[in-house]
């Protein structure tokens, strides 16, 4: 079979969403070693400086979850219970390692049945804390350096400071990309569309990170030039919830009259807003990143000053969303069983209408089969919005 | 709409005077409140019970508290009142429980209408335990500050070390500690802060070695029920697991066990057993009860069926069973800390010893044999994913590396009693009965 250089553009893009893992499974076949990982809190850092390339486990919302009720219970977040289900059905077949990092108690609580079943060369639980005082970023920088000597081992050699560095830069630039790319959501209508968003972005974290900085970087400079201008529609939401790993439920939204022009979501502006510093030792400018800087239900921060203070400290960067992408409405998307999302709902749902922007919570199961209930509660929240 | 429920016999007379300890607990709690003592809202299984009494903070058990609702089932209002304000009913329903109930009192300034046996008293701060145990440690105080604003909230970062294939959890183990330590200081110096008062480090010490001493009696008791027939069985260690959980570094706890020890001792020299013929011995497995059928238990009785050991709220080991050696480490909360690592690590040498084994596997090997099993039993909670997500892996993972066992996963839930389908329920215990008679069969 002929080797396939990288792709570019919105073709490339659509091409890797379509067929998630085809660009791992030409890497693979051309002897490359492959790191499967759930979640935005897998410091991909590390496993990029070790010569491995990450790849991003997701799930498939078409393909009805079987294989995994037999070791998984359905009580599971059905994102997770989806990834798990399409593994052992092979779709992952390339994978020669697992990384879980302890996000919630889907992942965490998982793992050994990941583990076990899957029965793959490797695998680590990486057990970052939930509090983000002094003393759990010092705990959390001893897991990423138990984290580090482990896959050292399984790599074959040390994972030097100096490939650490390196690593961290190449993904500091491609967060960089993605924030210039949500620069031309900005404009109204937007320069280019959630769904074409959302896809570019899980395209992004299913190939190498040097590809993905081509494949960003040829994506934005294709918007620039082209002559189709999208359509002028009334509505701009924010699309707020945990891991989406498909276009179907911003899709939906856009093919009923709105425009989503923002979003704090995995993979998303959760992840690619913010950057790692540059330290010296590389762990530090790492566990300060995931530990303190991503801002997710799963993390609890500390509280500093009053309870209004406190949601500003917590959501303070959805209003801010809000404010810069023009934001007239915003849709919480939450999976059923999620609980570091689900316990937030009162709370975030409060602070954004208290900055006066309706809000639509929906909770939903990761599946095809809930499409049309979905749609006719976005259809209603368009009307809403479209008569104040 | 309240409910009431037939009450489950039970098989010692110290799991009967449960009821009115608990009673008197939550009776205690609304009386500091009255005099104005610290109260906080705490969970079980949270490693610092020695601090908060040391400190004479009143703890306020708020999952005992949902489980009391559930059990006199008495919880949908609360869960409904929780639904209403948008959290989803599929989440902990311990904690929408509680939170349902603080934002109705929160709204009305005073207790809710009937509440179970005189309410939930409003804390003066909440302790949580952010742990790798389970994710509404650390979102349900947080979300309950929605309706109470002004009461802090502390979070114990409390996690142990993975089971790993590439290295040994020892290579780990002390910067764990550190954490725990470091963590356990500060929550020190929040209750300090809260309170205005000192820590007496003289008398935590003494609590962490009553602790120990409590530990090891459980631990001891827990084993006379090994004896054939057995004496008590699960449904009466879902009493039992109060003095555990709740009542940790008391004088009171410690008390309760010389007595059960002796009530045990005196049945199995009597050769009395939880029921007079017994036949078919069970482990219940994994998962929390569902705490508004606990007469299950008894239907279990009624068909010859026993449960002398149990996974769950087993919260101890033997501390001298420990590879260190905690009489030797006088700083109090770095004792706490290394009892803590221990027992959550406690089955990880022995899994490493069986080829494709897991601690929590190897855990029940060991009780199938050391308690005669013929069969495993789980409750599968769909409200709750720390106790309830790897139990079929689990029963799959035994049948491959041990024997073929039987096994049954009930379902249902913890408190929300929509869940619950009494005739379904007991169909399938029936079913499982059979299984058991049918092995029981072949064998001899």
């Amino acid at each position: 079979m002929a080797e396939k250089d990288a792709g570019k553009g919105l073709a490339a893009v659509e091409e890797y969403y379509q067929d998630y893992g085809s660009r791992i499974r030409e890497l693979k076949r051309r002897g490359k070693r492959i790191m499967g990982y759930l979640c935005a809190f897998t410091p991909v850092e590390i496993i990029t400086a070790a010569g491995l390339v990450p790849f991003r486990i997701k799930g498939d919302v078409n393909e009805p979850i079987t294989k995994a009720d037999a070791e998984m219970e359905t009580i599971v977040c059905p994102l997770v219970r989806s990834c798990f289900d399409v593994s052992l059905k092979g779709k992952y077949e390339f994978l020669d390692g697992i990384v879980i990092p302890h996000a919630c108690d889907s992942m965490c609580r998982t793992y050994d049945v990941w583990k076990y079943t899957l029965d793959l060369p490797y695998s680590h639980l990486i057990n970052m804390p939930h509090g983000t005082d002094d003393s759990s970023l010092e705990f959390y920088k001893a897991e990423l350096d138990t984290f580090r000597r482990s896959l050292s081992r399984f790599a074959g050699g040390e994972i030097s400071d100096q490939s650490l560095t390196q690593a961290i830069s190449l993904y500091n630039e491609n967060r960089a990309k993605v924030r210039e790319l949500y620069e031309l959501r900005k404009t109204n209508p937007p320069l280019i569309s959630g769904t074409e968003v959302t896809k570019l972005l899980i395209a992004a974290v299913s190939i190498p990170a040097e590809e993905a900085a081509e494949l960003i970087d040829s994506v934005i400079e294709e918007i620039k030039q082209r002559d189709r201008v999208l359509a002028a529609k009334s509505t701009r939401l924010m699309v707020v919830g945990a891991q989406v790993d498909n276009v179907a439920f911003i899709d939906l939204i856009e093919n009923s009259g709105a425009w989503v022009v923002a979003d704090d979501l995995c993979p998303g502006a959760r992840e690619f807003f913010s950057d790692i510093a540059v330290t010296p030792d590389p762990i530090d400018g790492i566990a300060e990143r995931y530990l303190r800087k991503i801002y997710c239900g799963r993390t609890f921060r500390e509280r500093r000053g009053g309870y209004q203070e406190y949601l500003e400290q917590r959501f303070g960067h959805i209003g801010r969303f809000i404010r810069d992408f023009k934001v007239d409405g915003v849709v919480l998307y939450i999976y059923k069983y999620c609980d570091p999302f689900g316990f937030e709902v009162p709370a975030v749902k409060s602070y954004i209408e208290s900055k006066g922007t309706p809000v639509l919570y929906l909770e939903d199961e990761y599946s095809m089969s809930t499409i049309g209930r979905l749609r006719t509660r976005i259809q209603a929240f368009l009307e809403l919005l479209s008569s104040k | 709409m309240t409910e009431e429920k037939k009450k489950r016999r039970t098989a010692t007379e110290a799991a009967a005077k449960i009821g009115p300890m608990v009673k008197a607990m939550i009776a205690s709690v609304l009386q500091a409140r009255d005099e104005g003592k610290p109260i906080a809202y705490t969970f079980i299984c949270c490693c610092y019970d020695e601090i908060i009494r040391a400190m004479d903070i009143v703890p306020h058990w708020v999952e005992n508290y949902a489980g009391i609702c559930g059990a006199k089932r008495d919880a949908q209002r609360f869960l409904e009142r929780a639904e209403s304000e948008s959290f989803s009913r599929s989440l902990c329903t311990y904690a929408l429980c509680g939170l349902g109930f603080d934002a109705w009192r929160e709204g009305l300034g005073e207790m809710p209408p009937d509440a179970p046996w005189g309410g939930q008293a409003r804390p003066d701060m909440m302790l949580g335990s952010g742990q790798i145990l389970c994710d509404p440690r650390n979102k349900w105080y947080q979300a309950a500050q929605q309706y109470m604003p002004d009461v802090p909230v502390y979070n114990v970062g409390l996690p142990w070390p993975p089971y790993e294939n590439d290295y040994d959890y020892r290579e780990v183990q002390d910067y764990y500690v550190e954490y725990i330590v470091e963590e356990l200081k500060g929550l020190v110096a929040f209750l300090e802060k809260h309170t205005g008062k000192k820590m007496d480090w003289n008398r935590l010490s003494e609590l962490v070695d009553l602790t120990d001493r409590t530990w090891n009696l459980i631990w001891e008791t827990y084993e006379l029920r090994r004896a054939v027939p057995c004496p008590m069985g699960t449904g009466d260690a879902m009493n039992t697991m109060v003095p555990i959980v709740f009542m940790m570094a008391t004088q009171q706890a410690y008390d309760f066990f010389k007595e059960l020890n002796e009530e045990l001792r005196h049945k199995i020299a009597n050769k009395e057993g939880e029921i007079p013929d017994e036949k078919y011995r069970l482990i219940w497995g994994g998962g929390l009860p569902s705490w508004f059928a606990l007469t299950d238990f008894n239907y279990f009785n009624s068909k010859g069926a026993v449960f002398p050991v149990e996974t769950t709220y087993r919260m101890v080991e033997a501390v001298y069973n420990f590879d260190v050696d905690l009489s030797k480490i006088s700083d109090p909360l770095e004792h706490i800390a290394w009892r803590w690592l221990k027992y959550w690590t406690y089955w990880y040498d022995k899994a490493r010893k069986r080829p494709g084994s897991h601690p929590d596997v190897e855990r029940l090997i060991q009780y199938i044999e050391d308690y005669k099993i013929d069969g495993v039993v789980m409750h599968e909670a769909f409200s709750c994913r720390t106790w309830h997500v790897g139990l079929i892996w689990q029963l799959n993972r035994l049948k491959k590396i041990y024997r073929d066992i039987p096994s049954l996963i009930l379902e249902s839930d913890i408190v929300d009693i929509s869940s619950y389908n009494e005739a379904d329920t007991r169909a399938r215990i029936d079913a499982f009965i059979d299984t058991l008679e049918a092995v029981k069969s072949k064998e001899r």
